[in-house]
């Protein structure tokens, strides 16, 4: 995979993330904000984005979607260990973190 | 006396109508609801077909204390804890977003009926309300766990940490998989 692909897969990513997360935002503000993980300071920002600052967001070499598992436990629960009850347990866990907000 | 209005009355309609849809009691349906008994009734046989079960809720904690239920009412709870502290909803939307999260959950898991009912989260956020269970962080893990507010939980360590030794070995899973075992060979 060379530089410029990579560059157009992270740019497709975002655009899909944004594009899906303003759907879910508008179709049920309080499910999404608890399936996405944000505050709802962001859910509403997200919610009023036109198309065109869509795109714009996206265009960027990084991604804008960032990696939910900061605590290893969470992590290693959902990869390692192979029980039924890994998810029940994993969803106690997200559901006790702290969402993504403004500082 | 408050005022008799049409949308009012149509949005208590469609409440009702979600709560029943969900599996809700009447005794659920009275409290969340200005719609009369008779009317709640006559909505309920319209919806279901049936009359709605008679008799008292079930009111005991210790349901939400033993293992499959525990687990169940904590990831519940979870998510109702997380919609009032970060979505800014409450009262009977925020258990009814809860209880469809919920739901969407206990499905990856099986395809059988869900463990908790939607009149038990309801009962579930009572006792939490009147501190009779309340959350605990489990030692190991750090997740919140429902407990009993008056057992002792400083060493608490969560039934998924720790599984007891008996747990989720019932008669349905062992013929479940006698069956999946009959299948495959």
């Amino acid at each position: 995979m060379t530089d410029s692909d990579m560059m157009m897969e992270i740019r497709d990513a975002n655009l899909n993330y944004l594009m899906l997360a303003q759907q879910m935002i508008r179709a049920d503000k309080a499910t999404a904000i608890f399936r996405l993980g944000i505050s709802k300071e962001i859910a509403e920002l997200l919610e009023g984005l036109s198309n065109a600052q869509l795109i714009k967001l996206a265009v960027s070499n990084m991604m804008l979607a960032r990696f939910r598992f900061e605590d290893s436990t969470i992590l290693g629960m959902l990869t390692k260990y192979n029980k039924d009850k890994a998810i029940s347990h994993a969803t106690i866990l997200m559901a006790g973190q702290p969402v993504e907000g403004f500082v | 006396m408050s005022q008799k209005s049409v949308v009012n009355e149509s949005n208590q309609i469609q409440l009702a109508i979600e709560l029943i849809n969900l599996g809700a009691r009447l005794q659920l349906l009275e409290a969340h609801t200005t719609l009369s008994r008779e009317r709640l009734i006559k909505l309920y046989k319209e919806l279901k077909g049936k009359s709605p079960p008679k008799g008292m809720l079930p009111f005991s904690t210790d349901w939400f204390l033993t293992w499959q239920p525990n687990i169940h009412a904590s990831i519940f709870l979870n998510i109702y804890n997380f919609l009032l502290k970060n979505a800014g909803i409450e009262g009977i939307v925020a258990i009814t977003k809860a209880y469809r999260l919920y739901l969407q959950q206990a499905e990856i898991e099986s395809d059988e009926e869900p463990v908790l009912s939607l009149t038990r989260a309801w009962t579930l956020v009572r006792f939490v309300e009147s501190n009779m269970l309340k959350t605990q962080s489990c030692k190991c893990c750090n997740g919140q766990f429902v407990v009993d507010a008056y057992d002792l939980n400083h060493d608490y360590v969560c039934n998924l940490c720790h599984v007891p030794s008996r747990a989720g070995k019932t008669k349905k899973a062992k013929e479940a998989a006698e069956k999946a075992s009959a299948l495959s060979a």
